[in-house]
């Protein structure tokens, strides 16, 4: 390994502030311009309203930047934050980490829920937030040691850009006697040239001897992080148990933490097998329900899909306890080891690659035409490295190659790329020249948006066509799930708060498969509570897979069974034996909805958060083009017919194609209707002045804010 | 003979997997099961059959990422 030096330039010894009831009421400011390190008390006003995790980040952030702020202005913020219950080892999923900041793809606040230890870490050392603005000159590591009670600057000079290896050698640095006291945050070299750059967290697998990695993927927070000069956050604490976050009553706590794990470790082996296969049992089931992305969203299966199935990745996954958090009874966090690259710096070398998870599956395989199961391992491994998002990535790229192919861009534009779908060699020469910063890569890694005004302004590329093909809203790019069919789950990505991911609602099989919520009023139900929900999770510090991907035997007899009422209520017991603040499963959800709500204010504060940005391109709500029409004619032709009462007689294909997009279109606007409404929002989707008053969270500068709209 | 998640039931021959589900209450939401370790998905379930001695769970609700 390179040699490398960390001079000291700042350290500050505090007095550890004691965890009660799963918080330590305090916060760590780190200003990178300044070097100022600031330590402040949290308001119980403030723990009362925003609860903790995402509630934290976004009040903390709101105070800093202004609704000029841009991603690269030094008064942006990175805030990472776990949440009261974040922490708890043997609660499953019980140790997340949640981070916001001003988007490079949107310009609007991000925000990523992510695995391993750094925020439990940072709590335990005496912050419930950590919240890093202003630029630094030289590269700098930020370290908090709550073992010895100090937060550190030190300027950096040396350290490799290769995510895995700097991890490594930063455990190796701090604690190399224990690398379990240690969690690393870093990005990689592409996320300085590109705006796609993630985090990763990393969590030391005591077994197998080696940093394990998770990813706060999207939105460009790597790419914020290496602007700034943060080489890495460094979090360095002791013992956990659970004890460490002091609940308020230890043995309710203990006695809900042991039957949520004890029936995950029941029935996961029943169930999705998670354990196993960890969320790649969704692509078999995507693909034959006609929801797994194939050539940019075009079509949703795919014959080779199993061939990236959980069939086949069961086989190639290192056998292990794999659970990002300490004792995650789920344990799905999977990895690949001696797997050998075949291109790149690391081509030939043996490398351990941390996933693939669904998402890289199906964005960096079906969606490429890719079903090469080693082929989306080496793309997973170097996204990680490299510090890149692999859903933005693969659909970015997906995109690129239907461009290609439909002659928008040739390889006078590629540099000589020939980037028709299926195209292996040449999809990883982009994430090399990112890597590098040249090449054609460096326009992928702008991100669609920008790329569909690159490719029209300079490429002559027709916008039109571009814009019904991107597979972008708000300017981040869709998760990867087909939503033509499911109208909720068109509502589920477009009405997001940061944009099309699908942690705010997931709603395709409830709405398509099973026609649960066939009227406006049903749906725009399920985007209410589904979203405040799952908002729920972020605040406490929580993943939210074993809510709902291993349910109750008796879950089916229940008349809402996507609801799982029985986790709801162990949820409710678990805060309510931490925090001491009694709560039943019905407060849950107002909890979120004071934060929920918070956000769209703060879109609208930066500019957007109004209607016309809860926009789809057409490729999300129907057919584009008349081959994609065919291919499901009977479909196309029974939703005319049958729902929209059109006589299709005599009918050309492309007027079928225009009819359909106008009737989907406006059944889309109706949808935003009634969702507005049912969350107190205004038909231009602003949260009312009622509903920030019932929510408490009339500030002045939202009541200002609220008037400079026109909405009081 | 079948077991169905983890209950014996009588098999006959030539029984799909769609007319189990019908034969059970509270199956509105499955749309997927595993046969004898293999996932079979709803439009598969009127058209497979279910071999004798078969070990089937039904899956959750989908849920999603
Ligand atoms: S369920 Fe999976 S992703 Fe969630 S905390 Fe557990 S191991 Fe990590």
């Amino acid at each position: 390994m390179a040699e490398f030096t960390l001079k000291e330039i700042k350290s500050l010894e505090y007095v550890r502030p004691e965890i009660e009831k799963g918080y330590t009421d305090h916060s760590l400011h780190v200003d990178l311009s300044s070097k100022d390190i600031k330590i402040n008390p949290i308001e119980p006003k403030v723990k009362e309203k925003f609860i903790g995790g995402k509630g934290y980040d976004l009040w903390f952030m709101w105070n800093s930047v202004s609704g000029k702020t841009k991603w690269n202005d030094p008064e942006n913020a990175i805030c990472i934050a776990s949440g009261p219950l974040g922490g708890t080892p043997g609660y499953p999923g019980g140790g997340k980490s949640i981070v916001t900041t001003i988007s490079p793809l949107t310009g609007i606040p991000i925000d990523s829920n992510v695995g391993g230890y750094f925020g439990p870490y940072t709590k335990f050392s005496g912050f419930d937030i950590l919240e890093i603005t202003g630029k630094s000159d030289a590269q700098i590591v930020v370290l908090i040691d709550g073992i010895d009670s100090k937060i550190k600057l030190y300027e950096a000079e040396g350290l490799t850009d290769d995510s895995y290896t700097l991890s490594t050698q930063l455990t190796d640095y701090f604690d190399k006697e224990k690398p379990v006291n240690i969690s690393v945050v870093s990005t990689g070299s592409a996320a300085k040239h590109t705006e796609l750059g993630c985090l990763n967290f990393t969590w030391f697998d005591a077994k197998r001897k080696r940093v394990r990695y998770k990813q706060a993927g999207r939105g460009g927070i790597g790419t914020v992080f290496a602007h700034k000069n943060v080489k890495a956050v460094v979090a360095r604490w002791g013992s956990v148990s659970m004890k460490s976050n002091n609940p308020a009553d230890f043995d309710a706590m203990k006695n809900v933490t042991k039957l949520h794990a004890g029936e995950i470790n029941e029935l996961d082996p029943k169930q999705n097998r998670m354990a196993l296969v960890g969320t790649t049992h969704l692509v078999p089931i995507m693909n034959d329900h006609d929801c797994l992305p194939v050539n940019n969203f075009k079509y949703g299966m795919h014959p080779e899909a199993h061939n990236i199935g959980e069939a086949v990745y069961e086989h190639i996954f290192d056998k292990g306890f794999d659970g990002c958090w300490r004792g995650c009874a789920v344990a799905c966090a999977h990895g690949v080891k001696d797997f050998v690259p075949f291109t790149g710096p690391y081509k030939g070398q043996k490398v351990f690659v941390d996933g693939p998870e669904y998402e890289t599956v199906a964005g960096c395989g079906s969606n490429l035409g890719v079903f090469d199961p080693f082929f989306i391992l080496e793309m997973n491994f170097y996204c990680d490295t490299y510090g890149l998002d692999t859903i933005s990535i693969g659909t970015g790229i997906a995109f690129v190659m239907e461009c290609f192919e439909m002659g928008l861009i040739t390889k006078e534009h590629t540099g000589g790329m020939d980037l028709s779908f299926g195209n292996r060699l040449n999809a990883l020469e982009l994430l090399h020249q990112m890597v590098r910063g040249e090449g054609f890569g460096m326009i992928v890694g702008k991100g669609i948006r920008k790329m569909k005004a690159i490719f029209a302004k300079d490429f002559g590329a027709d916008a039109a066509i571009m814009q019904d093909i991107g597979m972008e809203s708000k300017g981040l790019e869709f998760s990867e799930y087909m939503t033509k069919e499911s109208l909720a789950q068109q509502g589920g990505y477009g009405m997001a708060l940061k944009g099309p991911q699908h942690d705010e609602a997931w709603l395709i099989f409830l709405d398509m498969v099973h026609n649960f919520m066939p009227t406006f009023e049903n749906k725009a139900e399920a985007l209410h509570w589904f979203p405040m929900f799952r908002t729920w999770f972020g605040l406490c510090g929580l993943c939210k897979l074993p809510w709902n991907d291993i349910v109750p035997e008796d879950n089916r007899q229940n008349p809402e069974p996507a609801k799982v009422v029985k986790h709801v209520g162990w949820y409710a017991d678990f805060f309510s034996s931490v925090t001491g603040r009694k709560v039943s499963p019905d407060d849950l959800i107002p909890m979120s909805e004071a934060v929920y709500n918070f956000q769209r204010l703060f879109n609208l504060k930066m500019g957007y958060g109004t209607r016309e940005f809860d926009t789809l391109p057409y490729r999300a709500v129907g057919p584009v083009t008349v081959d994609e029409y065919l291919s499901r004619v009977e479909r196309y032709d029974k939703d005319l017919t049958e729902n929209y009462k059109v006589d299709i007689t005599g009918m050309e294909i492309t007027e079928k194609v225009a009819v359909l997009r106008k009737h989907r279109e406006a059944r889309y606007e109706q949808l935003k209707d009634a969702v507005y409404k049912r969350r107190g929002w205004t038909p231009n989707g602003i949260p009312t002045l009622e509903t920030v008053k019932r929510l408490g969270i009339d500030f002045p500068d939202v009541i200002e804010l609220l008037k400079a709209n026109g909405v009081c | 003979m079948i077991t169905v998640d983890e209950k014996k039931m009588e098999w006959h021959q030539g029984i799909t997997i769609r007319e189990l589900l019908n034969r059970l209450e509270h199956t509105q939401f499955c749309a997927a099961v595993r046969l004898n370790g293999k996932l079979i998905s709803t439009p598969a379930f009127e058209t497979t059959k279910i071999p004798d001695n078969a070990v089937i769970y039904l899956l959750p609700l989908i849920a999603g990422g």
